[in-house]
């Protein structure tokens, strides 16, 4: 069938198939900046999906990296004046640090236990970040990210034009996209797939199950970390609440919403999200209950997510197999 | 700089148990929930927050403190029975995550639906008029509603205690949170249990929020940030273990009184704190069962 | 009556959960290159023997040695890594793979564990090996068939496959017949005995026939501690253990 050979195209060329959608994305958008906020929010969730739908573990503290990486990116620039490359290394570097404090406490426990306690950890984080008024602007946030023109292999660009934050953006999140398809086709990616399935199995295989976790939690932590510099980079500004726990949730709802342990699910989890929340708040306050529900709906009759559905819906008509991981 | 006299620390011990003592019982919700469904619900900071509203709610439909101390439990414990049988029970033998996904989103519902009806303001709460005043411990004034308060909560966790080790049905909760199938084996229906157990549970979060509402803020927000504590408790105290969630709760809330006294600017930080050196020390709690981890 | 140094053996091993003792004292030598069987009524504790044996945890007293030396305590991913490999008897096998991915992973732990950018499809040595083992078993048909949807016989033979994968010296099967049909069963025991002539096997089993006849050497255990240990035919013959397998009817 065509449906089938076209969808194994796109699921072995994955990563150029996402690119190629996000290429003319921002012509489909409303505006520049719900595309950007897509972008970000799509390369957040895939980062946590790294974790949670590939390797099966369940944080609820990924703001603290998403929010770390907005953070240390914006005082390099504002406090340090790095240039605006250096600051999202160091951005993403210091999500990688601090993923391996968290990452070392709490794969100490299992399950639902690492939950709770990758939330409390996260809340040390947004605590730390809130006290420490005099680098982070405490309440208030973090402000005066200016960065105006930058200079990207030998083009000078205009940063402030939408569009053109777009795709300097875009080339972070492509590689990025790159690196996470990588690992997921790599030997390592088979051994946290395997962990999701059992653990004891892979323990008994001869597996480092506990190092093993470590580093994926620190792979994740650093992408997230890369979202969250990105995000300060466009929004000029770090909220406060980057690093509250509910950000954490936001991560967890656009994965299952998108389709957890898929290339796609978590992007296209992000844009009906964000989408939806665009829309919705144009003519109602209570978006917070809307979310609440269509999540529970989708926890209830749709927990594969929009593209594990209709995946799972062509795999029983015997298309696509490829596609569905 | 203010002396720091040894009644003042006293004084502000006491206040730490009085912070403890909502704790404990928002804890123990926490764990008999988690000892007996195996869920996690991430929804008990929603339930304390209906509490306090419906609290206040009560009092003033009803002028007397002592009936909304009754009612309130009853309410939140029935809208935990509604919860866990048309929404939690569906997800058992679905995997460990879903129960607690679900109690997420129902948090977010709960909270605006406290903000449709009460406002996104809040509500205005003042100490009941029976329960003013303070009383000298000898070596201070304290305020008599956290008196009463340390000893409600006593009062309610040997009533819980009383339940669990003299009832039959205290007898089912015990052998079903070691092993549902026994429960099972014997012709119990377990789902029976389960649906009692939570709306046992979240009455328990119910009541610390109608009895913690005089003390603070109350607002829709008012549980976000105490769901994060509770966690703390439970890690510190142990899963599933009741006197884990008793002792932790009252260690916890003095851990944040005092540092109040001494270094304000890090008290909420102080109890993570704890809960990150209980991690690295002793990852299943005071009380918890080793196989838990690892 | 041993030959050289036993490839694995225990010393006053007692394991105790909470009051209850499930091993008291018991002390064994298994040799290398034969098929040995741990046998023994229900609540002899065979299978938390066996967990000691293959590291799910460490006793709580006493030592566990693999050639000559000290593992006691050593961690579950460290026993693969050593050669010593288990099935387990409730498959335990990644359900959601195929066939072919559950052994291909259970090969890779030898040689590219950890490694994050060459794709998994390019370490053709890990698939042929895969496939071979597969063969092996009986299940090159089935390889791409997911984990889940195999017969139970099937999974355990995937099982074996696995456990083959890391190259052990050793080999631990904890019941490997349980809840086989009359022909799986005979299938598995051509496989152990095929594969008990180019390594050490250890079993745990209750099925006294197909024990008598395709080991050489018997390990009973009664009420958690060692009874009685030799032959087939000294075992039969052995007053003790008569009394305790008729005594339990």
């Amino acid at each position: 069938m065509d449906i089938s050979r076209t969808l194994n195209l796109i699921a072995r060329h994955r990563v150029g198939a996402v690119i190629a959608c996000l290429l003319v994305f921002p012509l489909v958008m409303p505006y520049e900046a719900l595309a950007i906020n897509i972008l970000i929010f799509g390369l957040y969730a895939v980062g946590f999906n790294l974790l949670f739908g590939y390797t099966g573990m369940l944080s609820f503290g990924h703001a603290a990296f998403l929010g770390v990486g907005s953070y240390l990116c914006g005082i390099a620039i504002v406090s340090g004046g790095w240039p605006w490359w250096a600051a999202i290394a160091a951005g993403v570097a210091a999500s990688a640090a601090v993923g391996v404090v968290i990452g070392y406490l709490a794969i100490r426990t299992r399950g639902i236990y690492f939950s709770m306690v990758t939330l409390a950890l996260g809340q040390i984080v947004y605590y730390a970040f809130y006290k420490a008024e005099r680098w982070t602007g405490g309440e208030n946030g973090l402000r005066g990210i200016r960065v105006e023109t930058i200079q990207l292999l030998g083009w000078q660009l205009n940063f402030v034009d939408p569009l053109t934050k777009y795709y300097v953006i875009l080339a972070f999140v492509a590689a990025a996209l790159w690196l996470v398809s990588r690992i997921l086709n790599s030997p390592f990616g088979a051994v946290i797939e395997a962990i999701r399935e059992n653990e004891k199995r892979t323990a008994a295989c001869g597996y480092d199950v506990a190092r093993a976790k470590l580093l994926v939690f620190v792979l994740s932590a650093a992408i997230c970390g890369l979202a969250g510099a990105l995000r300060a980079l466009h929004l000029s500004i770090v909220p406060i609440d980057s690093l509250h726990y509910l950000q954490s949730g936001q991560a967890v709802m656009m994965c299952l919403l998108g389709g957890m342990g898929s290339f796609f699910g978590p992007f296209i989890g992000a844009a009906v999200f964000l989408y939806l929340e665009d829309v919705a708040t144009s003519f109602t306050s209570h978006w917070m209950a809307v979310v609440g529900l269509i999540f529970m709906v989708f926890v209830l009759f749709f927990p594969r997510g929009i593209w594990g559905s209709l995946m799972h819906g062509l795999k029983r008509h015997g298309l696509g197999k490829e596609a569905a991981s | 700089m203010a002396d720091i006299t040894p009644s003042l620390l006293a004084l502000q011990l006491m206040t730490g148990i009085a912070l403890g003592a909502v704790y404990a019982l928002l804890a123990l919700g926490l764990s008999l929930i988690f000892g007996m469904l195996t869920v996690v619900n991430f929804a008990h900071g929603a339930f304390f927050m209906v509490g306090a509203f419906l609290g206040v709610y009560f009092l003033g439909l009803t002028g007397s403190f002592w009936f909304s101390l009754l009612l309130t439990p009853l309410a939140v414990g029935a809208v935990g029975l509604v919860a866990e049988r048309f929404l939690v029970r569906p997800l058992y033998g679905r995997g460990i995550d879903y129960p607690l996904l679900l109690t997420f989103g129902l948090s977010y519902v709960m909270i605006e639906a406290m903000r449709v009806a009460f406002g996104i303001e809040g509500v205005a709460t003042s100490t009941p008029a029976e329960l003013r005043g303070a009383v000298n411990l000898g070596f201070g004034f304290f305020p008599l509603y956290r008196l009463f308060l340390i000893g409600a909560t006593a009062v309610v966790v040997l009533g819980l205690w009383l339940f669990i080790e003299k009832t039959r049905f205290g007898l089912i909760i015990r052998a079903g949170s070691r092993d549902p199938e026994i429960v099972r084996v014997l012709g119990i229906d377990i789902s029976k249990v389960w649906l009692l157990v939570f709306g046992l549970g979240t009455a328990i979060a119910g009541l610390s929020g109608v009895l913690a509402a005089p003390t603070r803020a109350v607002n829709p927000e008012m549980g976000i940030s105490v769901l994060a504590e509770s966690f703390v408790v439970t890690v510190v105290g142990g899963m599933g273990s009741l006197p884990g969630a008793v002792v932790a709760g009252l260690l916890v809330g003095i851990v944040f009184s005092m540092t109040s006294l001494f270094a304000p600017d890090l008290a909420e930080l102080s109890i993570f704190v704890l809960m990150a050196l209980v991690l690295l020390i002793k990852p299943q709690g005071f009380f918890g069962k080793a196989g838990l981890m690892s | 009556m041993s030959s050289g140094t036993p490839i694995l053996e225990v010393e006053n091993v007692t394991q105790r959960f909470g009051n209850f003792v499930a091993l008291n004292q018991v002390s064994v030598a298994f040799q290398p290159g034969k098929l040995t069987a741990i046998i023994g009524p229900n609540g002899a504790g065979k299978s938390t023997f066996f967990n000691v044996l293959s590291g799910a945890f460490a006793p709580t007293s006493g030592r566990v040695r693999f050639q000559g030396r000290d593992i006691t305590g050593l961690a579950q991913h460290e026993f693969a890594r050593i050669g010593i490999a288990k099935s387990f008897q409730i498959t335990n096998v990644f359900k959601q793979l195929s066939a072919h991915e559950n052994v291909r992973v259970a090969a890779q732990m030898r040689e590219a564990r950890f490694e994050l950018l060459r794709p998994r499809a390019s370490l053709r040595s890990l698939i042929d090996k895969a496939d071979h083992l597969l063969e092996r078993v009986g299940l090159a048909a089935l390889r791409d068939k997911t984990a889940a949807d195999l017969a139970h016989g099937q999974q355990r033979a995937l099982e074996i496959a696995m456990a083959l994968a890391s190259d052990p010296v050793l080999l631990l099967m904890d019941e490997p017949t349980a809840g086989m049909s009359p022909e799986e069963t005979t299938v598995m025991m051509g496989l152990i005995s095929a594969l008990a002539a180019e390594r050490t096997l250890v079993l745990v089993e209750h099925k006294m026939k197909l024990v008598m006849g395709l080991c050489e050497r018997l390990i009973v255990l009664h009420h958690g501690e060692f009874l009685a240990e030799g032959t087939p035919d000294e075992i039969r013959n052995n007053a003790h253990v008569r009394r305790v397998y008729l005594g339990e009817g």
